[in-house]
């Protein structure tokens, strides 16, 4: 038994799902599901195709490069079966599939960190605009405390003390 | 889902190009051929200067099909195109080579691969 993975949108194929074509030059194309094999015939780039792993891996949007992936191996001689070291696997398979699934996580949160103060800049200034909007003016101006905070001016000392002699 | 009618290509090198469907061996009233089955056809095209010739009725085992082939363990595998490879009564193949992927249920059939 082998989890293959999807010609199309790299997502694993368990057995008993999806279905492998083979070409004529004897290469085969593994489908996890029909609507990737329906894609497969129309002859759609799977680059091109948003929802694909590989688009996603092409535009940055998933993480490309980083040690776990280097465990995850096709690895075609069957290995003597050793008590010890399938357990071991087992619990391997385990803790990277944990560490793997967050880096990818962070990753993406990385990603989206500048959309996000973005949007809460443009959130902020919005509010400022349309305050009007949220509270009426008239309750604006007696509650103080739903103000936004005041823009200080300063205003400097030199100018009183011109006015001082003319009120004399 | 080979049935009488249906071209076949050729995959080996025993001359013939292309085959017709006109019987499927088994039971009398026999609809379809899968892989591994064998048919009666008769050849519709053949290279030139080989020992079978066009519109000679010989017999053929199908190698791959559109149709999908079901295995137990749930794997479904599907071809290219419809396939044949060109055999005698006993059931030896005729060609020395055969082209292109062959399902493993055929591997029971001594074609040399």
């Amino acid at each position: 038994m082998r989890l293959e993975k999807c010609w199309f949108c790299s997502s694993t194929v368990y057995p008993g799902h999806g279905i492998q074509f083979v070409r004529n030059d004897a290469k085969i194309f593994c489908f996890c599901r029909s609507k990737c094999h329906k894609n497969f015939k129309m002859k759609r780039n799977p680059r091109k195709v948003k929802w694909t792993k590989a688009y996603r891996r092409l535009h940055g949007k998933d993480m490309t490069q980083d040690s776990t992936f280097e465990f995850e191996r096709k690895r075609n001689r069957p290995e003597r079966y050793d008590r010890n070291l399938a357990e071991n696997t087992l619990k391997a398979i385990k803790k990277i599939d944990k560490i793997r699934s967050d880096r990818a996580s962070d990753h993406i949160k990385n990603r989206l960190k500048t959309g996000k103060v973005q949007r809460q800049k443009e959130a902020r200034k919005q509010l400022e605009l349309g305050i009007h909007l949220v509270k009426a003016p008239l309750a604006l101006a007696q509650d103080s405390s739903l103000c936004l905070p005041k823009i200080k001016v300063n205003v400097s000392q030199a100018q009183t003390e011109e006015n001082q002699p003319m009120e004399d | 889902m080979i049935q009488p009618q249906t071209h076949l290509n050729v995959a080996d090198n025993s001359g013939a190009r292309e085959l017709m469907c006109i019987r499927v061996i088994g039971a009398s009233n026999r609809r379809y051929a899968h892989i591994g089955d064998v048919i009666v056809a008769v050849i519709k095209e053949a290279v030139p200067n080989t020992p079978l010739e066009r519109s000679e009725v010989i017999r053929a085992v199908i190698v791959r099909t559109r149709k999908e082939l079901k295995r137990d363990n749930g794997m479904i595998i599907r071809s290219d195109d419809n396939a044949a490879v060109v055999i005698d009564q006993e059931g030896n193949p005729k060609g020395t080579q055969i082209f292109g992927a062959i399902a493993r249920e055929l591997r029971q059939l001594n074609l040399l691969k």
